[in-house]
């Protein structure tokens, strides 16, 4: 049993699927937060976890990152590199979830100007989504053989 | 991995503050989030956020009843039903393009209108207030604490 579990995680296909699963979940999130970079700073403002004064850095920086990583993920440039950076951002999602989750933090502010979209979902969901993203993401960043259709895939990419 | 790391974050951080630049819905660098302030916003090119609007909760209850002063609830309408302040009409943003020429026409421009909404994490109440005076509503004021504040100084509520 372990080892037909290996030979399909070791399979090319596989560690492809998994590229574009988690990449296209990336480039998919950061749309709606390129779009409306207003609504996702009050989301990071909701957060009540970060400085006022880097609101707004997070809310230019981040769904780029997102936007860049999963397209390069997908894309085969730097796939380790991209997934690295994925593993990176998920795991401040995570340690922001968790915090707010444990100190009992939602943000509602009452409003419509945020729109329905940007409603926080359920934080215990969002949580168990990210905690599967980041184990997709280490396996990628441990896959053993040759990648599969990748644009630029340096050695040390 | 260390060269892709490094090309990615730079191509990300070029491309987010390229385009922030150059977008019709970019940011400002740095927001405008804190509460003492008035109501909060992250300075947007499409910002409707005009501290010279807002009005304190003594400045609104020393409004409140005099003639020829309205207050509208810029809150979705099951709020509104819920509970607001005495005698405001519902104007909720969600549903403004809809309602908006009935209202301008059914009230004289110069009416001195106060607009309100959840407190000051909440921008409806000035994103009312803008298309308000763009419909030539020239005395426009946002009381920026909002319902709760009201609701909790013992103010008509209905």
């Amino acid at each position: 049993m372990n080892e037909r579990i290996e030979s399909f995680l070791n399979h090319p296909w596989a560690e492809l699927s998994v590229r574009w699963l988690l990449g296209g979940a990336f480039v998919v999130a950061s749309v709606h937060k390129i779009a409306d970079p207003a609504g996702f700073a009050k989301i990071v403002y909701g957060y009540q976890l970060v400085p006022h004064a880097i609101i707004n850095l997070i809310a230019i920086v981040l769904p780029f990152l997102e936007l860049i990583s999963g397209a390069a993920l997908m894309a085969g440039i730097y796939p380790r590199s991209a997934a690295l950076i994925i593993e990176v951002l998920l795991s401040v999602f995570i340690v922001g979830i968790s915090i707010n989750l444990v100190r009992g933090h939602q943000f509602d502010c009452g409003c419509f100007a945020m729109g329905a979209a940007d409603r926080p979902s359920a934080a215990g969901l969002l949580l168990v989504r990210d905690l599967v993203f980041l184990a997709g993401g280490s396996y990628v960043l441990g896959y053993g053989g040759s990648p599969k259709w990748c644009l630029w895939h340096p050695t040390t990419g | 991995m260390m060269k892709g790391f490094v090309i990615l974050i730079g191509a990300a951080l070029i491309t987010a503050f390229t385009i922030n630049h150059f977008s019709p819905v970019g940011i400002a660098l740095i927001g405008d989030w804190n509460t003492r302030d008035g109501v909060i916003s992250a300075r947007s090119k499409l910002n409707v956020v005009v501290h010279s609007r807002e009005i304190s909760l003594a400045q609104a209850r020393a409004l409140y009843g005099q003639k020829g002063v309205l207050f509208v609830d810029a809150r979705p309408a099951e709020m509104y039903m819920a509970g607001h302040i005495k005698g405001a009409v519902s104007l909720p943003v969600g549903e403004l393009d809809r309602l908006i020429e009935a209202f301008a026409r059914a009230h004289d421009p110069d009416t001195h209108i106060v607009t309100y909404c959840s407190g000051r994490q909440c921008q409806d109440s000035h994103m009312l207030a803008d298309r308000l005076s763009d419909y030539g509503f020239s005395h426009v004021k946002v009381f920026a604490d909002g319902f709760p504040a009201w609701k909790a100084e013992g103010y008509p509520v209905e």
